[in-house]
């Protein structure tokens, strides 16, 4: 009886560790960007591009970079979107039956999960050389979808794993055909878990650097057309970090603070939407 | 005897191996209420969910033979699935409210066959609400979400989502086991007012409950078809030892026993003299419950009792050496 009692508050105190670990890890990083980033922040930083040799500590500042990100992410993750709810409802067992084929779109969507990004990066920089294309915005928007098709799917499958059969037979029996169900019941019973996928996927696709080193480019200024290279915040904070400057350095730590505030709105946003959806569902 | 509205020629159906229905033919009667019967994994469920095709949905299924339902085979490849769920409403087991308002709900089952103009789609809701009893006690909320409502509540929501789509029969399977008594009640009502314009088949272990409600009964046993006839004959007076041991097991397994006596170790006739002892101290009308080990006892007691007129209730094996007799003394 003893033994159990030490062993209950063993794990006890293993799990309240872990957790000071993980929230500790996440305001230390916090903290330290908003330490050094918040004093350099101007509001020249987020209203103007670069001007010419702004790494070289000119003036201006990385609206160019915050437009550009948002452009990638936005279009990238809007991409993966359609083609992730394709697969994840094609992955469920009423369309796929559960076939050899699902079991290996499964396993190919977990090893480009684990694929490092600078590998879609190369790879997304061989293929524009071979069709001739610039770095652009299109280039970074298809490889970043690229990066977040896996994260996406696979976060929305579970999603749909989890609506209770009840619900489609529910639906069925009221004569819906399996598309009706699966866009009217399923759909919206998964509705919040499938925008949690899709902003988890936003979150890694805003962040990345290195699948839009080379196929996005950079530049000072806004794209206007998708054909236009484009900066993005990754890659300003890695160039203003590796430029010799400290005060150059110092605004890179300013971009981070922008691309935390990004994610935190569009997190907020999406919890806030998600929330709205809840009132209807079937627990 | 009335028209058909279904009928099941030789239906077989096989989960994985395992033959859950054998050779069923039965024809279900025209706006009648159609108990189907059975202690739980007889194959109730399974013959419910094979007159609307949601067997469909089951891994490792094999079905063979013919539902003809209005001249239509629900097995035939070229039968429209659809158009047969449509005609088929279905009331499952637990309540299951689809993921928006109690006015959606209703209106689904219209709106995913084609109904558009809000106000033909307001007065069926309207019309099916009112039907089960439940528009005067939601019909200031019908945009909240239906799963905000009780149990009892969506059960009824569910029924009348169901009619909303204009069924001609009602399937139901175990609509009550999940509810409270008081529910339980409110949808054996409805059921009951609706079988003047539908026809209803419900799928129960609560022989109670088909009393209360079959004008047919079907009774499973084990996949098999036992005994199927209209509610009187079959509760009365069944044809088949099996039913009757079902109907009296299930019946006075809730009996009130007024005494219980124990009379294991006695050998006849002594348990016999035992019995009749204790059956003389009852008054009139009252129950007694004897339990008996001897194998003689078992047949011997409950055809004495007989012969002295007073009525033996039921004869169960408890384990492996016990039996219980339950007998009533006459009036």
């Amino acid at each position: 009886m003893e033994f159990r009692r030490i062993e209950e508050s063993i794990f006890k105190a293993l799990m309240i560790l872990s957790l000071v670990f993980v929230i500790g890890s996440l305001l230390f990083v916090v903290g330290v960007i908003l330490w050094r980033g918040l004093p350099v922040l101007s509001f020249d930083m987020i209203t103007k591009t670069g001007e010419g040799g702004y790494l070289l500590g000119k003036g201006g500042g990385i609206l160019n970079a915050i437009v550009g990100s948002l452009y990638l992410a936005a279009g990238g993750t809007i991409l993966a979107f359609f083609l992730s709810i394709a697969i994840a409802f094609y992955l469920q067992k009423e369309y796929s039956g559960g076939t050899r084929l699902s079991g290996l779109t499964r396993l190919s969507l977990d090893i480009l999960w684990g694929t490092p990004s600078i590998v879609y990066g190369a790879f997304g920089y061989i293929v524009l050389i071979y069709f001739h294309i610039r770095a652009s915005l299109l280039g970074g928007i298809i490889v970043l979808a690229l990066l977040e098709i896996p994260i996406m799917t696979r976060a929305m499958e579970e999603v749909l794993k989890m609506v209770p059969g009840d619900l489609k037979e529910t639906a069925y029996s009221l004569g819906a055909t399996r598309f009706e169900t699966t866009l009217k019941v399923v759909g919206k019973q998964a509705l919040p878990g499938l925008l949690t996928g899709v902003l988890m996927a936003f979150g890694r696709g805003i962040g990345d650097a290195a699948s839009i080193l080379f196929t996005a480019g950079y530049t000072d200024r806004i794209p206007g057309t998708l054909f236009d290279a484009t900066a993005s915040l990754p890659i300003a904070i890695f160039s203003q970090l590796s430029t010799p400057l400290p005060q150059v350095q110092q605004k890179a730590y300013a971009s981070a603070v922008i691309l935390l505030v990004i994610v935190l709105v569009i997190s907020i946003i999406t919890r806030l939407l998600a929330k709205k959806y809840t009132r209807f569902i079937i627990k | 005897m009335t028209e058909t509205q279904i009928s099941i020629q030789n239906l077989n159906v096989t989960y994985n191996g395992n033959h859950a229905l054998k050779n069923i033919s039965v024809e279900i009667p025209k706006k009648q209420i159609t108990a189907i019967i059975g202690p739980s994994g007889c194959g109730k469920s399974t013959m419910l969910k094979c007159m609307n095709r949601l067997i469909d949905m089951t891994d490792n299924v094999t079905f063979s033979g013919k539902i003809i339902i209005d001249n239509e085979d629900v097995f035939d490849k070229k039968t429209d699935i659809i158009n047969i769920r449509k005609k088929l409403g279905l009331l499952a087991q637990k309540p299951t409210p689809l993921p928006m308002s109690i006015y959606e709900n209703v209106a689904f089952g219209p709106r995913i066959h084609g109904v558009k103009k809000k106000l033909v789609l307001d007065e069926t809701v309207q019309k099916c609400l009112a039907i089960t009893g439940l528009w005067e006690e939601v019909k200031d909320r019908l945009n909240s979400p239906a799963s905000q409502l009780s149990i009892g509540q969506q059960q009824r929501l569910c029924l009348a989502r169901g009619l909303a789509v204009e069924p001609e029969i009602i399937l139901c399977d175990e609509p009550t086991s999940a509810l409270d008594p008081v529910s339980s009640q409110h949808i054996e009502q409805q059921l009951l007012k609706l079988r003047k314009d539908y026809t209803i088949v419900i799928v129960t272990h609560n022989i109670h409950q088909a009393m209360r409600l079959a004008d047919y009964v079907i009774h499973l046993y084990l996949g098999e078809l036992v005994e199927h006839g209209p509610a009187n004959d079959v509760f009365e007076n069944p044809k088949e030892e099996r039913t009757r041991a079902y109907i009296n097991g299930t019946m006075f397994s809730d009996l009130k026993i007024d005494k219980e006596v124990d009379l294991k170790g006695n050998i006849c006739p002594y348990n016999f003299v035992l019995a009749k002892q204790a059956l003389h101290e009852l008054s009139k009308g009252k129950v007694l419950k004897l339990v008996v080990d001897d194998p003689l006892a078992v047949t011997e007691v409950p055809r004495g009792m007989e012969a002295d007129g007073h009525k033996v209730m039921s004869v169960k094996q408890i384990n492996k050496t016990d039996w219980e007799v339950v007998i009533q003394k006459k009036e």
